[in-house]
């Protein structure tokens, strides 16, 4: 057992030599890149972290426009329904005021249309029925119509109740104009004098008559002294002849309210 | 039959002598300085590294581990001193399989030199992490009349810790040249094996003991009493 103590002085030198070499080409090289090693593991690791959570945000944010999108979308298509529905109930009023706009002229035409076929006919017929019955008259009684008519005028006249003659007296004493004779036919000259002379027998001697003809009245005699009037005419056969026509145009429905005969 | 390599003299110059000792510690020294610089020159920072770079990855994180464990608190301060200390025994017990190979550390001037190092880098770390007078007044602990002691304990230590390894290296060099005289083909492989283990754990146990020392004294700061007591036993095994 020997100690060289040059060689302990050289082997302290030679170890610390390579402790400095070692330092220099072994730890410090390693732990330093084990180190950087680290530090880029847990740079990548935060980065993808960082990336993840932004990702993350990313599909949060585009989630919520999605949502917003499609409520948006909703609204619009509520709001598009709601339009619809309105134009629609617009349309179908319109439609139906149209319509009943129409119908109610398409029945206007069709009522003055019957009014005018019913006045017409009305005419017609009671023309048809003076010229037939005149005919038979002439034809079978040796007399023409307008007398029959002041024959019959006369008698209806001399019919009348003390009391309805009082009051065309009176009406008469009050009349300031002559008394007018309405007839539905041209009377001859004697028979406007019977029916004069008939008046002046019931009513009153000072009467004066003015005659007229009024096509209105078809076949018949109308006197009107002051407010009071006396009327014998075919028009209440035709205003029959009327309401039956009426109720076959109708099919039995609307009656047209028939204009009663007046006094006489 | 030579014992040390301290006798086997190679050039001498002046009075200076070039023994074997010195000339296989630099073919060790070149060896790991240029494996390291090899290895090191092409360092991938990267995720995959060269399976020499992971040995050494692997080397250097096992050593600053065992630093950690046994010293605690910062590693990086103690690894070039403690690291070298282990690689330099293994490495030059490993490399005593090679023949014609003396190991540097079956020199007791070697281990000698070696255990006078961690001498003086005992004090040194220490007096680095608690100030000189807190590295003086450890030796006044527990009670100043423990000075002498502690004085005779610091010696003794070094002492123990450079024969320790001279005499295990040295001794396994010895048998295998008297067993090979005795019996020259099967015993000297198992002894070869056998010095090669002891020589891995030699190199352990050195690195270890220093990294105990140092802690030892560098932690009673912390722990003011009793602390280096139970590692310094320690010690006492080999």
């Amino acid at each position: 057992m020997q100690i060289d103590w040059l060689t302990v002085v050289a082997q302290i030198v030679n170890f610390l030599v390579l402790v400095w070499l070692l330092q220099r080409f072994l730890y410090r090289p390693i732990i330093r890149a084990m180190a950087r090693r680290e530090e880029r593991i847990a740079t990548r690791l935060a980065e993808a972290q960082a990336a993840r959570e932004a990702a993350e945000a990313d599909a949060d944010r585009v989630r919520e426009q999605q949502e917003a999108l499609e409520a948006r979308r909703e609204e619009m298509l509520g709001e598009a329904r709601r339009e619809v529905a309105a134009l629609r109930a617009r349309l179908e009023a319109d439609i139906e005021a149209e319509i009943e706009a129409k119908r109610r002229t398409w029945n206007a035409h069709l009522q003055d249309e019957r009014e005018a076929f019913t006045a017409r006919l009305r005419q017609r017929a009671g023309h048809q029925v003076i010229d037939i019955v005149g005919r038979v008259l002439r034809d079978y009684a040796g007399s023409d119509l307008g007398g029959q008519l002041a024959a019959t005028f006369a008698d209806r006249l001399a019919a009348l109740d003390a009391g309805e003659r009082d009051k065309l007296k009176r009406a008469a004493e009050r009349a300031e104009g002559p008394a007018r004779l309405d007839s539905g036919i041209a009377l001859k000259p004697g028979t406007r004098s019977r029916i004069t002379r008939a008046i002046h027998e019931c009513v009153g001697r000072e009467i004066e008559v003015a005659y007229h003809e009024d096509d209105a009245l078809i076949l018949g005699i109308r006197l009107t002294i002051g407010e009071q009037t006396v009327e014998w005419s075919a028009a209440r056969f035709l205003h029959r002849l009327e309401t039956t026509l009426d109720e076959v145009i109708e099919g039995g429905g609307r009656h047209r309210p028939s204009p009663a005969p007046a006094t006489g | 039959m030579e014992i040390s390599p301290d006798a086997w003299v190679l050039y001498e110059w002046m009075g200076l002598r070039l023994n074997a000792t010195i000339l296989f510690t630099w073919v060790v020294m070149a060896l790991l300085v240029l494996g390291s610089w090899a290895i090191t020159a092409r360092l991938s920072e990267a995720e995959a590294v060269s399976r020499w770079q992971a040995l050494l990855e692997v080397i250097v994180t096992a050593i600053r581990d065992q630093i950690a464990e046994v010293g605690g608190g910062e590693a990086g301060r103690y690894l070039p001193f403690i690291g070298t200390l282990f690689l330099f025994i293994a490495t030059a017990n490993i490399l005593a399989l090679v023949p014609g190979f003396q190991p540097p550390t079956g020199s007791l001037s070697t281990t000698a030199a070696l255990a006078i190092c961690v001498l003086i880098a005992v004090p040194l770390f220490s007096i680095g992490e608690r100030g000189i007078g807190g590295y003086l007044r450890a030796y006044l602990r527990p009670t100043p009349l423990m000075l002498p002691f502690n004085i005779v304990g610091e010696i003794s230590r070094t002492i123990a810790l450079a024969v320790r390894l001279y005499g295990n290296v040295m001794s396994g060099t010895v048998i295998v040249g008297i067993l090979i005289s005795v019996a020259p083909f099967f015993f000297p492989v198992l002894m070869q094996l056998l010095g090669l283990l002891t020589g891995l754990i030699q190199a352990y146990i050195f690195a270890i003991l220093a990294m105990v020392y140092i802690g030892s004294a560098s932690r009673n700061r912390s722990a003011p009493d009793g602390a280096a007591a139970p590692q310094e036993t320690a010690g006492t095994g080999n």
